[in-house]
């Protein structure tokens, strides 16, 4: 299955197209379990792309981080496509940044990478350290092989592989034009017992985690910003008239923003995990969005970024919606 | 200055011993580990190798009140206070060369009354790192795994016991405080050999040599986009950075009780420079990049004669989409310049 010539062959073929400017894949990192997004223009560059269990971001994220500078008088803005390779989960990003008309779909061109699990890079840590030369990882069955420093290692995947993936349902995208290989085989489902396990906590204890977790945010606003659903022009914390929530940073404020960024997100959270890896802080951010994802199931019968012919949750209105909720 | 040692499972006599300090100390919630006031000494964690938020935090708090009005008074109620004399126990060597660097800034044109407070009624002990961590370049800084620059005192951890070797007044007086037993040759021995160790392990290195000349001519070379174009634009870098200095000011009000506040800004937000027009002169982030790059190893250098950087690490250990400083900086050196725009 995993053929990076295939993967550099079909973005060799995208990125040579005259409508396609930039493709967004991964890279070898510099450094450890890391790898790193690429941005390429020029099929001369491809080489340079890898597909292997270090990557763990979703490139969905920079379809809209781009920053567009006015064009000059005169000239005409480039309208080409942007061509994004996405594993299964990372494909729920464009599904729902289409249902929520984010772009049209002929902006882009979705290289599909069917994927049998990322790694941890917390985990990694932990068992091996971290080395200064990138660490090469391959999946032989249910074991990954990892060359460290020239010396060869082996883990049970289960122990190093990212939790998001221990429950994963959607491993071969939900949206492509092409896919890169064959689809794989479903090895996992979801039965949200980590969200019952954190409701069996007393709203006082509950209330003393999450306060412990949002002190130690130190609002570099990382999980926002990698974040491929979160990507309004300008972010509610931002805002200064009126202010919703000050910039210092206190128990109080970081509370707003952290509850505030999970109602934004109800209903669109596609569960990428990437805000939670990104934390310097390690606060457990994807323990609200999948509290949100739950009850959204459960209440309204949807699932986000699974369907691009469905309507955003929070733009339908069925009678039959429950409202228990209201008071 | 003298030499001294203590025995680890006396951590907590040593500690209790500084009545007239407060102490701050690395401590962990989780696996994150920052540094707090000491309130029970066995939540000091002394096996890390650097912490997660730089005890830069110690002298620039994330957010501070500079001073307090009444909506209608015409008084302010100043902020600045004279704490009781602090000691920071267990800083590592390259975060205490950073405080030597940030200090010129806030001494530069205007005395920072609230950052000079902090910084002259604090005693640093310092501990000399073990093991250095895979992204750690502090010898190429001027610095080094039991660097003196900046500290009061540096300590060694030897195992059962950690040796004190006081290098100023002000650290001889705490570490007498303290009611430490004198050391000899053998505890000096052993902590240049923990040095010699820690120095071997150090894998990552830069030669600084023409790269603050050199920057200011690539400014508008492509080569930055290659690392730009992946950036979140978060604060990770910047907020982690030990040298990283920058702040934004804002009034808090609460019915007809305000304060001034500061905050820490950083230049890799775009509103950093929006300016009220709407008018951004850094409106991608390609130029942050580049700024937070060029202030560090070009800019501040040209003005106060050292690079803002102190090869801590954790910039390249912390950001989300492994831009490499070091990466970066190599990259500089063999862009040619001709390639950039006129």
């Amino acid at each position: 299955m995993v053929d990076e010539n295939k993967l550099r062959e079909k973005a060799k073929e995208v990125i040579a197209r005259d409508d396609v400017r930039r493709l967004i894949g991964w890279k070898r990192g510099t450094y450890g379990f890391e790898s790193a997004p690429i941005v390429l223009t020029d099929a001369s560059e491809v080489d340079q792309l890898i597909f292997d269990p270090t990557c763990v971001q979703n490139p969905a994220s920079f379809v809209s981080l781009e920053e567009k500078l006015p064009v000059p008088r005169g000239q005409e803005p480039d309208t080409r496509k942007v061509a994004v390779l996405v594993k299964g989960c990372d494909s729920r990003a464009i599904v729902q940044q289409l249902v929520e008309k984010a772009y049209d779909r002929d902006k882009i061109v979705v290289l599909g990478v069917p994927c049998t699990g990322v790694v941890d890079r917390r985990k990694a840590q932990k068992m091996f350290g971290v080395t200064s030369a990138p660490v090469e990882i391959k999946e032989e069955g249910d074991k990954y092989v990892l060359t460290i420093d020239g010396e060869t290692k082996e883990a049970p995947k289960k122990e190093l592989v990212a939790d998001k993936c221990l429950r994963c349902r959607f491993p071969n995208p939900l949206v492509y034009d092409e896919l890169v290989w064959d689809e794989v085989a479903k090895w996992a489902d979801d039965d949200f017992a980590d969200v019952d396990e954190f409701e069996k906590m007393s709203p006082e204890e509950k209330w003393k985690f999450w306060d412990e977790q949002f002190s130690k945010c130190i609002r570099c606003y990382s999980c926002r910003n990698v974040c491929p659903m979160c990507y309004c022009v300008e972010c509610v914390v931002q805002k200064l008239k009126p202010q919703w929530t000050r910039r210092s940073t206190d128990i109080s404020e970081n509370s707003v923003y952290h509850i505030q960024r999970a109602w934004h997100l109800s209903g669109r959270c596609i569960e990428c995990g990437e805000c939670e890896r990104v934390c310097p802080v390690d606060i457990p951010i994807t323990k609200l969005n999948r509290k949100m994802t739950r009850d959204v199931m459960a209440m309204f019968e949807y699932e986000p970024g699974v369907d691009v012919e469905a309507e955003p949750l929070l733009a339908c209105y069925n009678p039959q919606d429950p409202e228990e909720y209201i008071m | 200055m003298g030499d001294y040692k203590f025995a680890k499972d006396k951590l907590a006599e040593v500690i209790g011993a500084l009545k007239d300090y407060q102490v701050f100390a690395p401590t962990a919630v989780g696996d994150v580990v920052r540094f707090k006031e000491v309130e029970d000494a066995s939540a000091i964690k002394l096996d890390y190798a650097n912490s997660n938020v730089p005890p830069k935090e110690l002298m620039f708090p994330e957010t501070e009140t500079l001073f307090k009005y009444r909506v209608g008074g015409a008084d302010i109620e100043s902020a600045v206070t004279e704490p009781k004399p602090r000691l920071v126990f267990g800083i590592r060597p390259c975060d205490a060369l950073a405080y030597t660097i940030v200090d010129k800034l806030y001494n530069w044109d205007f005395p920072d009354p609230y950052y000079q407070e902090r910084r002259d009624g604090s005693v640093l002990f310092g501990m000399a790192c073990a093991e250095p961590a895979a992204n750690c370049f502090c010898t190429s800084m001027g610095g080094g795994p039991a660097s003196e620059k900046g500290l009061d005192a540096l300590m060694f951890d030897l195992g059962e016991t950690v040796y004190v070797k006081t290098l100023t007044d002000k650290g001889d007086k705490a570490a007498k405080a303290m009611g430490l037993d004198a050391a000899g040759d053998a505890e000096k021995k052993a902590a240049e050999a923990v040095e010699k160790d820690a120095l071997a392990k150090i894998k990552r290195s830069l030669d600084t040599e023409g790269i603050p000349e050199k920057l200011p001519s690539l400014y508008d070379h492509p080569f930055w986009e290659q690392f730009s174009d992946r950036c979140l634009s978060c604060g990770i870098c910047t907020f982690l950075c030990p040298t990283c200095h920058c702040f934004d000011i804002q009034d808090e009000q609460e019915g007809f009780d305000g304060r001034r506040a500061r905050m820490w800004d950083t230049c890799m937000f775009s509103e950093y420079t929006v300016h009220t027009s709407g008018h951004n002169p850094r409106p991608t982030r390609k130029e942050r990049t580049r700024n937070r790059i060029s202030h560090k190893y070009s800019y501040f250098p040209e003005k106060f004669d050292v690079i803002a950087c102190v090869g801590c690490g954790r910039c390249i250990n912390y950001c989300p989409v492994n831009i490499d400083i070091l990466d970066i900086l190599e990259k500089s050196k063999q862009a040619e310049v001709k390639e950039a725009k006129a």
